[in-house]
């Protein structure tokens, strides 16, 4: 084959970059409350989110499935709303890579926001903020560090979904076949060139991210 | 405006937080209660006294398990109402012991921080304004880290002033910071005292500094009120041995009674420090003759001569030798080794004057008035 197809891709750095500004904004407000809030079950609510770490791709694929389908009470919520299903859709492969990044994002960010000194927080209390304005004002940009780490890793772990992604979007070529995809595809078909050319892609852009990613954390 | 504080909360291992000047291991209660109308309130005792937690209940950082905090007419706190207000209603400034500045920030960021409710210019005005008043307009562009430890400690405190509180309250404000700083410090204190006419709380464990501000203090001894009054009355006649030794008495001796004569008036007491003895006369009491009992001298009370004061109504009368010679914040503290080892203090002036130093003989002289009979505990 001469000409490389792109999509997958291409494809893939969407579904990553869209799937991450979710995770992060969930995963940080996750990691806020377990750093920050006593409350009953918040051990069990850290034990849940870690589970996309350790389950079996096909097993969080599964329950994905099950709970976002066609016949779900969920899945047919978000089909009304949208017009489409999220099953089998590139949106479908957007929720696998969020939900795989979020224990990600959740256990860095509870680590950055639980490093930020209390006292500062009681500080701008007692100067009239609200615990909103406070965590914009004080506890972000002094986790900033840490929460920019967790976006770029839940990036890389995005772009690199295989399990949850093929049995929620499928493997559809030319709407749903991420690279990740792609790869197991084409080396299956024996089209070794093509497959190289996506791993190499795919190893070097998450060497990046983890290499200035770990770079952050250490700095402080 | 008045502030009134009744509070009690458990100090257990687990209460509190994360606090930091905690020694409390075993837990005991806080149990207080006081006004603090405007002026400086101070709040004194030892580490783990509860005073901090007192100053965070008021702040609305800690939570007391029962009791009623409030400002003239208007309630903070009251378990019983079940009013909770919280931190940023309270209208209360506070200036932590580690001045929790905001890294991230520059001064000039730090002091407008408080005020994001107004216009910028307004709120830019005001605060080169509050930072012109305590002298540090030149750090206005530097980070915390970037200025000297006195800076800083302005810098919270204009912080604290920008929102207009209606209460200040001070932890150990002054702890991380050298003498002379200090002094100057207090002063400024002093005069936005007399322009805000606040209540304002003060915590510390440093008589000098509590004294030096020179109002209304409050003792705390775990989690209780023990003593209150002006510095000199509480600093001046310690009621248990505890507030002697956090009052400074410099001098306090284990001794026995050894005769009483009620028509003079006194009680003749041998003293020992466990290096030496040493006998004095004290007021007449009622302990029995053979009696143990805590004998405390302040040191501000010690006389020292270079030849032996004959006429004079000093009734105790000792000759010793300098042991050592010792520079505090506003006075010098002479050790004399007469039996037992005294303290006194004197100024500065006075140590040049008689040329006291070390390995020289002097006489050390006290009314038996100023000997204090402490109660045992």
């Amino acid at each position: 084959m001469s000409e490389i197809d792109w999509f997958p891709l291409t494809l893939s750095l969407r579904v990553a970059f869209i799937a991450t500004v979710f995770v992060v904004i969930i995963g940080v407000a996750l990691g806020w409350l377990l750093a920050r809030r006593r409350f009953f079950g918040r051990e069990l609510l850290d034990a849940t989110v870690t589970l996309p770490l350790v389950l079996p791709p096909t097993v969080l694929g599964y329950y994905l499935l099950v709970l976002l389908g066609r016949r779900s009470p969920f899945g047919q919520a978000i089909e009304a709303i949208t017009g489409q299903p999220l099953v089998f859709s590139w949106r479908g492969a957007v929720v696998a890579a969020a939900i795989g990044a979020l224990p990600l994002v959740v256990k860095t960010s509870r680590a950055a926001i639980a490093a930020v000194d209390t006292n500062l927080e009681d500080a701008a209390r007692t100067l009239g903020q609200s615990e909103w304005r406070v965590f914009r004002r004080v506890t972000m940009p002094l986790a900033s560090r840490g929460i920019v780490a967790a976006g770029m890793l839940a990036f890389a772990r995005a772009l690199g979904d295989f399990g949850a992604t093929l049995m929620v979007a499928g493997n559809i070529p030319g709407r749903t076949q991420t690279a990740a995809i792609a790869i197991f595809d084409a080396a299956q078909a024996g089209r070794d060139r093509y497959a190289l050319v996506l791993v190499l892609i795919l190893s070097a852009v998450t060497l990046a991210l983890v290499y200035t990613t770990n770079k952050l954390t250490a700095g402080r | 405006m008045t502030l009134s504080v009744q509070i009690e909360k458990s100090l257990g291992s687990k209460a509190g937080g994360a606090s930091t000047d905690a020694i409390r291991a075993d837990g005991f209660k806080l149990d207080v209660q006081f006004e603090a109308p405007a002026g400086f309130t101070i709040l004194f005792g030892a580490s783990g006294s509860g005073k901090s937690t007192t100053l965070k209940s008021v702040a609305g950082i800690v939570r007391p398990d029962s009791g009623c905090i409030s400002i003239d007419e208007q309630v903070l706190f009251d378990s019983d109402q079940n009013i909770d207000v919280p931190i940023r209603s309270r209208g209360v400034g506070f200036v932590f012991q580690d001045l929790a500045l905001f890294p991230h920030l520059t001064a000039l960021a730090n002091v407008e921080f408080g005020m994001s409710d107004l216009p910028r210019l307004e709120r830019r005005r005001r605060a080169e304004s509050m930072m012109e008043v305590l002298r540090i307009s030149h750090t206005s562009w530097r980070k915390p880290r970037d200025v000297s430890g006195g800076e800083a400690q302005r810098i919270a405190l204009a912080r604290a002033l920008s929102c207009k509180p209606r209460l200040l309250l001070l932890d150990e404000p002054l702890s991380a910071i050298d003498e002379a700083t200090k002094l100057e410090i207090i002063s400024d204190l002093k005069t936005l005292n007399r322009e805000l006419c606040l209540p304002i709380l003060y915590v510390t464990h440093n008589r000098e500094e509590a004294a030096s501000l020179g109002e209304r203090v409050i003792v705390f001894e775990r989690g209780r009120v023990v003593a209150r009054g002006l510095p000199l009355e509480v600093f001046g006649v310690p009621v248990t041995t505890g507030v002697a030794r956090l009052t400074g008495v410099e001098n306090i001796f284990a001794g026995s009674i050894i005769e009483k004569s009620e028509a003079d008036g006194t009680m003749r007491v041998d003293i020992s420090d466990g290096a030496g003895l040493c006998r004095i006369d004290v007021p007449f009491g009622n302990q029995a003759v053979g009696e143990q009992v805590t004998v405390a001298v302040p040191s501000g009370d010690i006389l020292l001569a270079t030849e032996e004061p004959r006429s004079t109504t000093l009734r105790n009368r000792l000759r010793g030798r300098i042991s050592a010679v010792e520079e505090r914040t506003n006075r010098t503290v002479i050790s004399v080794k007469s039996g037992v080892s005294w303290n006194a203090s004197v100024t500065r002036q006075a140590v040049k004057e008689l040329g006291l130093s070390e390995g020289k003989e002097v006489w050390l002289a006290f009314k038996t008035h100023s000997c204090y009979l402490l109660d045992q505990s």
